[in-house]
């Protein structure tokens, strides 16, 4: 009896310990993706999260230079919707979302993703190293700290006589003034500054994406007579269409953030907003001023539309490009 | 063997009783470090700060000969950053309880710092020098705010109307009327419209291209208000304090450079790069008349003219005066916007920072200064001071003192000036009429100020 009754607990302390066993393979099975996600997730939650709730929080405040370290910006009491009628009702607000529309669409329709497919298509049609040396220089822009950009962008338009383009181009051929052209034109400058940098990325996602396909396709595309138009038209075109809708989105929302080339090119100017975007307005109302009156709870409210409009247009493309299919085996795979 | 023994204990004991008494000493003497920040563009405005370095030799040996513990040690911090960025940078600091000690900043600071008690009113601190009785008493009245001193004024300077006097030449005005020009706008004989209509004469003969008649700064900043002035304008009142917008002086303002452009080829200056457009195109003697600061003559000269022989070019072939009168027998101006050292209210030692300031207050390192970078002297009879004297600068412009102006000590300082400025620039680019900038500014200082202006 004794015997038995020892055996029954041996077996039931067996059982609760394989209980046990199972149940933390179980927690930790659950838990391990969670810890290898962690690291972003603490990042995420640290640099991205938190800062949005607290510019959330101080697009409803009116704290500035004036009232810091005095107002209690944390506390409702003190929170209002003025700064986002103030955003509104201000006669400029037209003309930044213009201004920032003409920039984004502009810069990504010739550059970001034009000039990219075109750099791509031509670098990977001729000699191998040639190619990768031309995507290389192209890198440059790149790769060169924005100041120095900037700098040489000024040196490049620069009054007659210290202006490359003016000395060296214009005015030999008698077709400037030899004014500022970043002054006459200020618009032409911005894009291509910013156009530059930005064809680098598409150009590598694209090239990379044109090489990934399988010469079979080419070869018979030849065999069957197609021009080289033919050829990028009906089987390169429609191999890389998912890198084009990653490049498309990303560097849309990308560039209605961008505003530091602008902001050391043009600082919004010359005439007054002419070239300013949203994302520099918030900067200029946060964080900048001639006379010191930085306004963070305003600059902040300009910044939380951004990231609204960041939002939606993210849920769009998500939608309309059918994103999830991303996720999915590549298509050329499936062919 | 017992010799030596003997030599050793008191070589022994000897080094004990100095090494004790140099501990001794060292706890009698605190060192105290000053953070000296300042806003100097180099290589002209240099002295700002290195002022202070020989101040801290002096003030030093002055605590110790009066047996003060403490010695001060002076940590400089001095660049050209925008006055935006500097201003933040000693607000935040403040807030992680790292802001200088001593803060050399514009006057017009004083309002926002001392309504937050980022800084220390310096009334009583101020008696024990009788040195700061030099500074001249106007300059005093621009670091007042509700009664009380909360800084000592650095330097001065004028906004003259520059011109090219070549260009001048080239229209056909002859040596003399160039010399007689300071000496009419004085007299209220050569107005703001005069000016206007000379710039014109000069595009019309094609002496300058459309748009270099007359230029301003090309940004934001205190030039404009010396116009608004000009037009009749006031910035503050002196009874509540509050910033005052005047409406019919506004209407003229912004006429005068409505007109400007749409009339007489001026104004194609706004947007412009300092260093890339803006120094290049005056000193460069594509522009006939602008509006410029007595600091900047030593800028052009070191910097822009030093190939074609700096300052001697300059005498040459600029010209300068006070701002012209609206109309004839008007009284023209200028504006002066003195720097003045603040001290931060969290600094534990703010008798020894007002000691630095004192030592820095004085004709030597003053003179150094105003030389060095073409500010005007601050204190009384530094135009008889020798070294003084052998500026010609300095000498001519000091009469500009007499017609100066200044910005308002008001918190919300920065929110009026963008408005009224967004206001003009909209108005030389064309996108406003004058009529259509006032109900700009005056539907904009009520959004943005609230009760806090008065719209008059």
């Amino acid at each position: 009896m004794r015997k038995n009754f020892q055996l029954e607990r041996e077996k039931s302390s067996l059982s609760s310990f394989l209980i046990t066993k199972s149940l933390f393979s179980q927690l930790k099975g659950l838990l391990l993706p969670y810890t290898f996600l962690a690291p972003t997730l603490i990042v995420v939650t640290l640099f991205f999260f938190i800062p949005l709730v607290m510019v959330f929080i101080l697009s409803f405040t009116n704290l500035d230079m004036t009232n810091f370290g005095i107002l209690s910006w944390w506390q409702p009491a003190n929170w209002s919707l003025n700064n986002y009628i103030k955003i509104f009702t201000n006669k400029f607000f037209p003309k930044i979302l213009n201004n920032t529309f003409i920039y984004v669409s502009m810069t990504l329709v010739f550059f970001n993703v034009g000039m990219a497919l075109v750099i791509a298509l031509i670098t990977t049609n001729i000699n191998r190293r040639i190619g990768f040396a031309f995507r290389l220089i192209w890198l440059m822009c790149r790769l060169t700290p924005v100041v120095v950009y900037i700098i040489m962008w000024k040196a490049l338009a620069g009054p007659n006589p210290m202006g490359v383009i003016n000395k060296h181009i214009l005015y030999p051929l008698g077709i400037s003034g030899g004014g500022y052209l970043l002054n006459t034109y200020p618009w032409l400058f911005v894009i291509l500054a910013n156009g530059f940098i930005g064809a680098s990325f598409g150009m590598i996602i694209f090239s990379s994406a044109i090489e990934a396909i399988p010469k079979d396709y080419m070869i018979a595309a030849k065999v069957d007579g197609a021009s080289t138009w033919q050829t990028i038209c009906y089987v390169t075109i429609p191999m890389i269409k998912w890198p084009l809708l990653f490049v498309t989105t990303y560097q849309t929302l990308s560039l209605f953030t961008s505003f530091e080339q602008i902001m050391l090119l043009t600082d919004g100017g010359p005439r007054l907003y002419q070239t300013e975007v949203w994302s520099l307005t918030a900067y200029h109302r946060a964080l900048t001023s001639y006379f010191g009156n930085t306004q963070w709870g305003y600059g902040s409210a300009w910044a939380v539309i951004l990231v609204i409009i960041g939002v939606i247009m993210a849920i769009i493309y998500l939608r309309v490009f059918k994103f999830s299919e991303l996720m999915q085996e590549p298509k050329i795979d499936q062919l | 063997m017992k010799t030596s023994r003997s030599l050793l204990s008191i070589i022994l004991i000897v080094i004990l009783v100095m090494s004790f008494t140099a501990i001794a000493l060292a706890q009698d003497t605190e060192v105290v470090p000053i953070k000296v920040r300042c806003r100097a563009k180099p290589p002209m405005e240099n002295w700002r700060g290195l002022n202070f370095i020989v101040a801290e030799q002096d003030l030093n040996a002055d605590l110790e000969a009066m047996g003060d513990p403490r010695r001060v040690k002076v940590e400089i911090i001095q660049d050209n950053l925008d006055w935006g960025e500097y201003v933040t940078e000693f607000v935040l600091g403040y807030g992680a309880g790292e802001a200088p000690d001593i803060w050399l900043t514009g006057h017009e600071y004083i309002g926002a710092q001392s309504e937050a008690g980022r800084i220390i009113a310096l009334d009583e601190l101020l008696k024990e020098f009788p040195i700061f009785n030099l500074i001249f008493d106007t300059l005093w009245d621009c670091t007042m705010y509700k009664g009380k001193i909360w800084g000592v004024p650095q330097d001065a300077e004028a906004r003259p109307l520059y011109w090219n006097k070549s260009l001048l030449k080239q229209i056909g005005w002859s040596n003399e009327e160039v010399a007689a020009l300071p000496g009419k706008i004085e007299k209220g004989e050569f107005t703001l419209y005069d000016m206007l209509e000379t710039a014109k004469q000069a595009v019309d003969k094609g002496v300058v291209k459309p748009g270099n008649g007359f230029w301003t700064r090309p940004n934001n900043g205190p030039d404009f208000t010396a116009f608004y002035y000009a037009f009749g304008g006031e910035t503050i009142d002196s009874a509540t304090g509050k910033l005052v917008f005047d409406k019919i002086a506004g209407l003229k303002y912004y006429q005068f450079f409505y007109d400007a452009v749409q009339k007489y080829g001026s104004m194609g200056c706004l947007g412009l790069g300092w260093s890339e457009a803006w120094h290049p195109g005056v000193s460069g003697g594509n522009v006939l008349f602008w509006v410029g600061g007595t600091w900047q003559w030593a800028e052009w000269a070191e910097i822009y003219l030093k190939d074609l022989g700096g300052e001697t070019y300059a005498w040459e072939n600029f010209g300068f005066g006070l701002i012209p009168a609206v109309e004839k027998g008007g009284k023209p101006n200028s504006l002066t916007h003195p720097l003045a050292y603040l001290i931060n209210s969290q600094c534990k030692h703010p008798d020894l920072a007002v000691a630095l300031i004192a030592k820095v207050t004085n004709y030597g390192p003053n003179t150094r200064h105003a030389i060095a970078s073409t500010h005007l002297g601050i204190l009384k009879g530094q135009t008889e001071y020798k070294f003084y004297k052998q500026s010609r600068l300095l000498s001519e412009a000091l009469y500009m003192l007499d017609y100066t102006t200044f910005l308002p000590n008001n918190p919300y300082w920065g929110a009026y000036s963008t408005v009224t400025y967004e206001a003009l620039a909209a108005v030389v680019s064309g996108d406003f009429t004058p009529e259509k900038a006032m109900d700009f500014v005056v539907e904009g200082l009520q959004r943005e100020l609230g009760d806090k202006v008065i719209i008059k």
